[in-house]
C-alpha cells in the first residue's frame, strides 16, 4: 500500500513543471523565431537564422527602435525539431517564457499550421514564409502570410512562363507534372492538373507523383524522354528524390526545360552534389530572391555567414524582422497586439522589407496575405541561381532554351 | 507493353535491389548470430556514406574504391547518433560529384546506369565473399554454428561471444560498404538513414531472418516489387506493393523465403 | 497479481487521478499545461499498448495505426460532415476496433517477432495512403462560435482535465482487466501460450479482445491528441515511426506488463525530454537528442526490466516468494478403498492417423478410455505418445480418424474449448507460467469452471489443497522443486475439474519419494471420480497404477488390455519390453 503511495508521489514529482528560463532586459523587443534547427530540416531553419540576425544586427546597430527610445531587438529561438508535436511545443515555450511581440516561423506548412494556432491563442502576431492557402483559411487574426499562396503562385507562375516561351517564339503546348506528394508540392500542382493548363490549351503528358523517398527515377524519367514536354513543372522537396531525377535526366538525354516549384530547388547543396552543369538553366517559383538593386544585402549576407548565396529562407527571414520593426515604430509600442494592429495597418513602400520583396510594397488583406505579392522566378546560371522574372526585378535575362 | 519497357522495370529493379541487398545481409548476420534487431544499422550505413565522402573528397580516392577501404576501417566502429554527425558535420547533404552516376550503358533499348551497375556488381561479389567465407571457412561455419545452436557450438569450444563481436562486426562492415556503395550516386546526410532503415528488415524478414542468402534474395525482390508495382499501381503506392508483398511472405511462409521451418510442438 | 482487497487496488488509482486534477489546477504557465497534457496522452497511449503486447505479450509495432486512425476519423468527421469531435472520437474508436479485429485474424497466426514486423507494415502503409488520398496537411477547421462542442478551449485546463478522463479511463480499464479472467488469461498465454490452451484459454479469442481493448484507447488517444497537442492531421504525425517509437519508451522505462509502467514511464520521459528540448535544445539545437538518447541507455541499463519492476524489486515488493521453509503440510491420507467402479467409454479412439513431413506419428490407432480407469500408454521412444496426446486434447488435427468425447467429436476443436468440455493434461517437460505464483498459475486453470474471480481462486486454492501445495501458494515457479512443479501443474489442471487428465509422464524426473507421492495422488484421483490416461516409462510405476495398458510401437497400437496379458504380449516384448523384462515380470509376480 505504501509503496503504491510511493510510487504515486513519485509520479507526482516527476510532473512538477520545469524551472522558468532566465528573464531577459526589460525593454528589448523580442522576436520568437520557432524553426527545425535539428532533425531532418536543420540546415533550413539554420538559413531563417542567418537572416533573420543580420537583420536584428543592422536594426540595433542603427539605434534600434526609435519609437521606443532605441529599444533593441532580441531574437528567442525555438527548435521546432522534426514532428509537429515538437514545433508547437516549441511555439508554446517561446510564448510563454518571455514577453514575445511578434513571431517567426515555422518552415514546413504543416508546422506553421500548428505553430500559428498558438500565436492565434496568445495573441501574438505571427510571420511566415508557408505556402499553403490553408494556413490563411482559418480566420486567424495574428497569421501573416508573406509569400504569394500556392495556389496564386500557380497561376502567376504559369503566365509568367508562358510569356517567356511566347517571347522565344515558342507556345506551350505539352507539359509535364512531376513531383512528390508533400503538402507544398501537392497544393501547387493541384491548380496546375485541374484548370489552369487547361485554360492555357497545354495538355499534361506526363502525371507522375511519388511518395518520398524514391527508390529509382527511371520510370519517370523515361516517360519525359518519350513524351518530350515542352515543360516539366518539377517538385521533388527531398533532396536524395530530387538529385536522383536529375542524374537521370541527365542520363537520358531529356533536354525539355524544367521548372522547379519551391525554393528547395535553390539551395548551394545541389551545386555541390550534381554540379553546375547539370543546374544550368533549371528555373524555379520562389516566395523570394535576391531583387535588382540588393546586391550589396547579398554581398553582406555572403562575408557573414560564408554561404555562396542568398536564397529564399534568409531572405524572408530578414524581411519578416524588418516588417516588424517597422510596425513597432508606427505602434509605438512592443506590445503584441498593437504590433498586430499596425502589421494590419501596414503600407511600407520602402526601406530593406520593402525592397527584398516583389512588388515592393507590403500590405496584408484582412485575411493576413500579402496584398499583391508576387513569385519570383529563378534560374541556375553558371552555377548560382539568378532572379529572371518579372523582368524589373531581374539580375539576369532567363535563357530560354525550348525544344523546337 | 513493349518487352524492352518490361526489361527495363526489371533492369532497374534489380539494380535497385542489388544494393539494398547488401544493406540486408549485415543486419541478418546481426541478427542471425546475436538474435539482436538492430535498429542502428542504417546509421552505420550513413556513417559509411560520410566516410566514402571524406575518402573520396578530401584524398581524392575514386569512390568505388573508398567503398572497399570502409570494409577495413568500420571493423569495431562503434555507435554514433544521429545528432551527433548532424551538429559535427552539419545538416547540410553533401555529395560526391561522379561521371558514372549520370552515364549508362545501353543494352540495346535498355539504359543501365553506370554507378548502380558498378554498385550492384560489388554487392554482388561482396555477397559472394561473404557467402564463401560462411560456407568455406572454419571461422564461417563456426559462425554459423554460433547462430544455429549457441548452446551446441560451446560444446564444440567455439567461443560465442566471440563470434557475437565478429558477426556484429561483418554486420556493421557489409552495411557501411552498402552505404559505401550508396554515396556514389545517392546524396549523404545525417537523416539518410530513414529512407532505407524499414526496406532493409523487410528484405531481412522477407528471406527469413536471420539467413545470410535470404538477406540477400529479399533485398533484390523487394527492388524488383518496387519497380514492377509501378505497372499496375499508381507511383505513390510503389511501397504499399512492397508492404503487400512483405505481409503475403509473412502470412503464407512466417519462416521466410529461405528460413527453416521453425519446431513444431 | 495476488488477491488484494478490491477496494485497495483502487486507492492508488484513485490518488494519481486526483493528483493529476491537482496539477491541471495547480499549474498556470500554458507551456506547463502541454507538458502535464502530454504525459497523461502519452501515458494513455502506454497503457493501451500494454494491454497486447505487455500483458499478453504480443509485441506490437503498429499500434499507430489505431492512434492514427482515432485522429484521422475525428478531423476528417469534423471537416466532410460537421460532426462534432466528442462523437468522431467514438467513430474514430469503433473504426479502430473494427480494423484491430480485422489486422488480429491473419496477424495473430504470426508468433514473436513475426508478429511484432507485421504488425509495423500496416500503420506504413496507411501513411502512404493518406498522402496518396490527398490528406497532407488537415487543418482543424476554428469553430469560434461553438469551442467546447468542437474541444477547442481556450483555456489549457480543459486540455489536461479531457487528457486526465481519458487516462484514467484506460488505467481504470488496465485495472480491470489485471484482476479478471482476461487479465490472467492474457499473462498465461503470454508466458507459455500452449500451456494456456491447453489450461483452457482459448488464447485467439482472449489476444483479439485484447487487441479491441487496447486498439480502442489508442484511437481516443490520437484523436484528443490531434486536438490538444497538434492542432493539424498529417500522415507523418499521426502514422509515423515517431508515434510508436515515443509509445515503446514510455512503456519500456516504465516497465511493461503493469499499468503504472507506462505511467510512471511518461511521467518521466515526457518532462524530461521537454525539459531537454526548453534548456539545452534551443541553445545547442540537437544536443537534447543525444542526452535524450544517452538517459534512454541509462535507464534501460538501470532497469532493463522498466523502473517500475525494479523499484518494486528493491523495495522487496509482493513478488513471488522464493523457495519458502515453510514445512510441507501432510500429504493427504492414502487411499485405501478399492477401484471405483469402471464404467462405459468416456473417449473413443477411432484410426487415428498423423504424419509429418512423410513421418508416419500415428497409424490407424484405435482404442478407448473407460470412465473411471487408469489407463497407461507405452512405447519406445518415437512410439507416437506424445503425438497421441497432442491429437486428444486438440493441438494437433489428425489427418485420418475421429476422437469422441461422450460420443461427440471433438476433432477440430482448439485446445481449450476441449480442456472446457472436460479434458485436462500435463506436458512431459512441465509447462509453467514462470511470472506468476503458484496460485496464479492454479487459477488460470480455475478460470474454466467460474468466470468470478474470488470464487476462481476458493477453486484455486482447493485444488492446491488437493495435491497438498498450499503452503507454496504464493511461491515462484522458479523456486519450486521437480515434485513440487509437477504437482503445480497438476492441480492447474484440476482446478478446472477435467472428467479426464492426460498425464504426459508425470513420474519423471521424481526422486522415489517424489513417484509415491505421486502415485497415491493419482490414486486418490480415480477415487474421487476422474478418470487418467498415462503416458509413463517406469513401467514398475504402471503396473502399479494402471487398469488397462495400450502398447504403441511406431505409431501403432500394438496391444492393448490388462496389464498381466500384455506384459505377456509376444509382440510388446518384442518391440519395447525385450526378454529381459520378461524375466523381470515372471519374477515380480512371484
Amino acid at each position: 500500500m505504501t509503496r503504491r503511495i510511493a510510487v504515486a508521489a513519485l509520479v507526482l514529482a516527476l510532473l512538477t513543471p520545469v524551472a522558468p528560463p532566465i528573464a531577459p532586459a526589460a525593454d528589448d523587443l523580442k522576436i520568437a523565431l520557432v524553426v527545425p534547427l535539428s532533425g531532418r530540416w536543420a540546415r533550413q531553419g539554420q538559413l531563417k537564422k542567418m537572416g533573420a540576425e543580420m537583420a536584428i544586427d543592422e536594426i540595433n546597430a542603427a539605434g534600434g527602435i526609435k519609437a521606443l527610445g532605441g529599444a533593441k531587438i532580441v531574437l528567442r529561438e525555438a527548435d521546432a525539431g522534426d514532428s509537429v508535436e515538437k514545433a508547437v511545443s516549441a511555439a508554446q515555450r517561446a510564448l510563454g517564457r518571455d514577453k514575445i511581440s511578434a513571431g517567426i516561423g515555422a518552415w514546413l506548412s504543416s508546422f506553421t499550421l500548428g505553430v500559428t494556432e498558438v500565436a492565434e491563442r496568445m495573441q501574438v502576431p505571427w510571420f511566415t514564409l508557408s505556402y499553403a492557402d490553408s494556413i490563411t483559411e482559418r480566420g486567424f487574426k495574428y497569421t501573416f502570410q508573406t509569400s504569394p499562396e500556392s495556389s496564386v503562385q500557380a497561376e502567376q507562375a504559369l503566365d509568367l512562363l508562358v510569356d517567356l516561351a511566347r517571347r522565344n517564339n515558342q507556345a506551350l503546348k505539352k507539359a509535364a507534372i512531376v513531383g512528390d506528394n508533400t503538402a507544398a508540392t501537392v497544393f501547387f500542382f493541384k491548380p496546375l492538373r485541374e484548370k489552369l493548363l487547361k485554360a492555357k490549351g497545354i495538355d499534361i503528358v506526363v502525371d507522375e507523383i511519388w511518395t518520398p523517398p524514391l527508390a529509382d527515377a527511371t520510370a519517370i524519367v523515361q516517360k519525359l524522354r518519350s513524351t518530350q514536354p515542352d515543360i516539366v513543372f518539377y517538385g521533388a522537396t527531398n533532396f536524395p528524390d530530387s538529385i536522383q531525377v536529375l542524374q537521370k535526366v541527365k542520363e537520358f538525354g531529356v533536354k525539355s526545360p524544367i521548372q522547379g516549384v519551391g525554393a528547395w530547388l535553390v539551395t548551394p547543396e545541389y551545386v555541390t552534389t550534381v554540379g553546375k552543369e547539370l543546374l544550368d538553366n533549371i528555373m524555379s517559383v520562389v516566395a523570394a530572391h535576391p531583387l535588382k538593386g540588393q546586391e550589396e544585402l547579398v554581398e553582406r549576407f555572403k562575408k557573414r555567414t560564408g554561404e555562396p548565396f542568398m536564397t529564399q529562407d534568409p531572405l524572408m527571414a530578414y524581411a519578416h524582422v524588418w516588417i516588424i520593426k517597422e510596425a513597432a515604430e508606427q505602434a509605438k509600442s512592443a506590445d503584441p497586439k498593437a504590433i498586430r494592429d499596425a502589421v494590419a495597418k501596414l503600407d511600407l513602400r520602402s526601406g530593406p522589407a520593402a525592397a527584398t520583396l516583389a512588388p515592393g510594397r507590403i500590405r496584408y488583406d484582412e485575411r493576413g496575405r500579402r496584398i499583391g505579392a508576387v513569385p519570383i522566378v529563378v534560374q541556375w546560371q553558371g552555377g548560382e541561381p539568378f532572379t529572371v522574372v518579372p523582368a524589373e526585378y531581374a539580375t539576369r535575362k532567363p535563357v530560354w532554351h525550348g525544344a523546337k | 507493353m513493349a518487352v524492352a519497357e518490361l526489361l527495363q522495370y526489371v533492369v532497374t529493379g534489380l539494380l535497385v535491389g542489388g544494393v539494398y541487398a547488401l544493406m540486408s545481409i549485415g543486419l541478418a548476420l546481426i541478427f542471425g548470430v546475436m538474435r539482436v534487431v538492430n535498429f542502428a544499422q542504417g546509421d552505420f550505413m550513413m556513417l559509411g556514406m560520410y566516410l566514402t565522402y571524406y575518402l573520396a573528397v578530401a584524398w581524392h580516392t575514386d569512390p568505388l574504391l573508398g567503398a572497399i577501404v570502409v570494409i577495413i576501417l568500420t571493423l569495431g566502429l562503434s555507435l554514433i547518433i544521429t545528432n551527433v554527425t548532424t551538429m559535427v558535420l552539419s545538416p547540410m547533404p553533401r555529395g560526391i560529384k561522379t561521371a558514372y552516376a549520370t552515364r549508362a550503358f545501353a543494352l540495346g533499348a535498355v539504359l543501365v546506369n553506370e554507378a548502380r551497375a558498378y554498385a550492384f556488381l560489388m554487392a554482388l561479389l561482396l555477397a559472394a565473399v561473404v557467402y564463401a567465407f560462411l560456407t568455406r571457412t572454419d571461422l564461417g561455419k563456426a559462425l554459423r554454428a554460433a547462430a544455429d545452436d549457441p548452446e551446441a557450438a560451446a560444446y564444440q569450444a567455439i567461443d560465442v561471444r566471440r563470434m557475437h563481436a565478429l558477426a556484429f562486426a561483418i554486420g556493421i562492415a557489409l552495411v557501411a560498404a552498402a552505404g559505401g556503395l550508396l554515396a556514389t550516386y545517392h546524396p549523404i546526410e545525417p537523416t539518410v538513414a530513414v529512407n532505407f532503415i524499414v526496406l532493409m528488415f523487410v528484405a531481412v524478414v522477407l528471406g527469413g531472418l536471420g539467413s545470410v542468402p535470404g538477406a540477400f534474395a529479399g533485398g533484390i525482390l523487394i527492388g524488383l516489387v518496387q519497380s514492377l508495382t509501378l505497372l499496375v499501381l499508381p507511383f505513390q503506392l510503389q511501397n504499399v506493393g512492397v508492404f503487400i508483398a512483405f505481409l503475403l511472405v509473412l502470412y503464407l511462409r512466417p519462416q521466410g523465403l529461405f528460413g527453416r521451418r521453425l519446431r513444431s510442438v | 497479481m495476488a488477491a488484494s482487497g478490491r477496494l485497495r487496488g483502487w486507492l492508488p488509482i484513485a490518488l494519481v487521478v486526483v493528483a493529476g486534477g491537482l496539477l491541471a489546477l495547480a499549474l498556470r504557465e500554458r507551456y506547463h499545461h502541454r507538458i502535464l497534457t502530454l504525459v497523461l496522452l502519452w501515458a494513455t497511449m502506454g497503457l493501451a499498448w500494454n494491454i497486447i503486447s505487455g500483458y499478453a505479450g504480443q509485441t506490437s509495432f503498429g499500434h499507430q495505426a489505431f492512434f492514427g486512425i482515432g485522429a484521422y476519423v475525428t478531423v476528417l468527421l469534423i471537416l466532410k460532415a460537421g460532426l462534432t469531435p466528442w462523437l468522431g472520437v467514438l467513430a474514430g474508436a469503433m473504426v479502430a476496433v473494427a480494423a484491430a479485429v480485422l489486422i488480429g485474424i491473419p496477424t495473430f497466426r504470426l508468433a514473436g517477432i513475426y508478429f511484432a514486423l507485421a504488425t509495423l507494415a500496416y500503420p506504413l502503409i496507411l501513411r502512404i495512403v493518406m498522402d496518396f488520398a490527398g490528406y497532407q496537411e488537415v487543418a482543424i477547421p476554428m469553430a469560434r462560435e461553438r469551442p467546447t462542442l468542437f474541444m477547442q478551449f481556450a483555456e489549457p485546463r480543459a486540455y489536461d482535465l479531457l487528457a486526465l478522463g481519458v487516462f484514467a479511463a484506460t488505467l481504470a480499464l488496465s485495472h480491470v482487466i489485471e484482476g479478471s479472467r482476461l487479465g490472467y488469461s492474457l499473462v498465461a498465454l503470454r508466458e507459455n501460450e500452449q500451456a494456456a490452451e491447453a489450461a483452457g484459454v482459448d488464447t485467439f479469442r482472449c489476444k483479439m479482445l485484447a487487441y479491441m481493448l487496447s486498439a480502442a484507447p489508442a484511437a481516443i488517444v490520437g484523436a484528443v491528441y490531434a486536438h490538444a497537442i497538434l492542432y493539424v492531421v498529417t500522415p507523418e504525425a499521426a502514422f509515423g515511426v515517431l508515434v510508436i517509437v515515443q509509445t515503446l519508451v514510455v512503456c519500456l522505462v516504465g516497465g511493461a506488463g503493469s499499468k503504472w509502467g507506462p505511467v510512471i514511464g511518461a511521467a518521466v520521459m515526457v518532462p524530461i525530454s521537454e525539459t531537454l528540448d526548453a534548456t539545452i535544445g534551443d541553445r545547442v539545437p540537437g544536443i537534447q537528442g543525444v542526452v535524450y538518447g544517452a538517459a534512454l541507455v541509462l535507464i534501460i541499463l538501470f532497469a532493463p526490466e522498466g523502473l517500475y519492476w525494479r523499484v518494486r524489486g528493491l523495495l522487496g515488493g509482493r513478488r513471488p516468494a522464493p523457495t519458502s521453509s515453510a514445512p510441507a503440510p501432510p500429504a493427504a491420507a492414502p487411499v485405501t478403498g478399492g477401484p471405483a467402479v469402471i464404467g462405459g467409454d468416456l473417449l473413443v479412439v477411432g484410426e487415428v492417423s498423423k504424419a509429418f513431413l512423410g513421418l508416419q506419428a500415428l497409424s490407424d490407432v484405435s482404442f478407448a478410455i473407460r470412465e473411471h480407469e487408469i489407463l497407461g500408454i507405452i512405447g519406445p521412444n518415437g512410439a507416437g505418445k506424445t503425438t497421441l496426446f497432442n491429437v486428444l486434447n486438440g493441438f494437433l488435427v489428425p489427418d485420418r480418424g475421429e476422437v469422441l468425447l461422450r460420443g461427440r467429436s471433438v476433432r477440430g476443436l482448439r485446445p481449450s474449448a476441449i480442456c472446457r468440455r472436460g479434458v485436462g493434461r500435463t506436458f512431459q517437460v512441465v509447462r509453467s507460467f514462470p511470472r506468476l505464483t503458484v496460485l496464479d498459475n492454479v487459477m488460470v486453470g480455475a478460470f474454466v469452471r467460474d468466470r468470478q474471480r474470488e470464487r476462481a481462486e476458493a477453486r484455486a486454492r482447493a485444488a492446491l489443497g488437493v495435491v497438498a501445495l498450499s503452503h507454496r501458494a504464493d511461491a515462484a515457479p522458479t523456486g519450486l522443486t521437480t515434485l513440487e512443479l509437477r504437482l503445480m501443474e497438476l492441480a492447474r489442471c484440476l482446478a478446472g475439474a477435467p472428467t479426464l487428465v492426460l498425464l504426459d509422464e508425470p513420474l519423471a524426473g521424481l526422486s522415489g519419494d517424489g513417484v509415491g507421492v505421486m502415485i497415491e495422488l493419482i490414486r486418490r484421483l480415480r477415487a474421487d471420480g476422474t478418470t487418467v490416461a498415462i503416458i509413463e516409462h517406469t513401467m514398475q510405476a504402471l503396473l502399479r497404477l494402471a487398469d488397462r495398458l495400450v502398447v504403441l510401437d511406431q505409431g501403432r497400437r500394438i496391444a492393448a488390455g490388462a496389464p498381466a496379458d500384455v506384459t505377456r504380449d509376444p509382440a510388446v516384448i518384442e518391440a519395447y519390453l525385450g526378454t529381459r523384462w520378461l524375466r523381470h515380470a515372471e519374477s515380480l509376480r512371484t
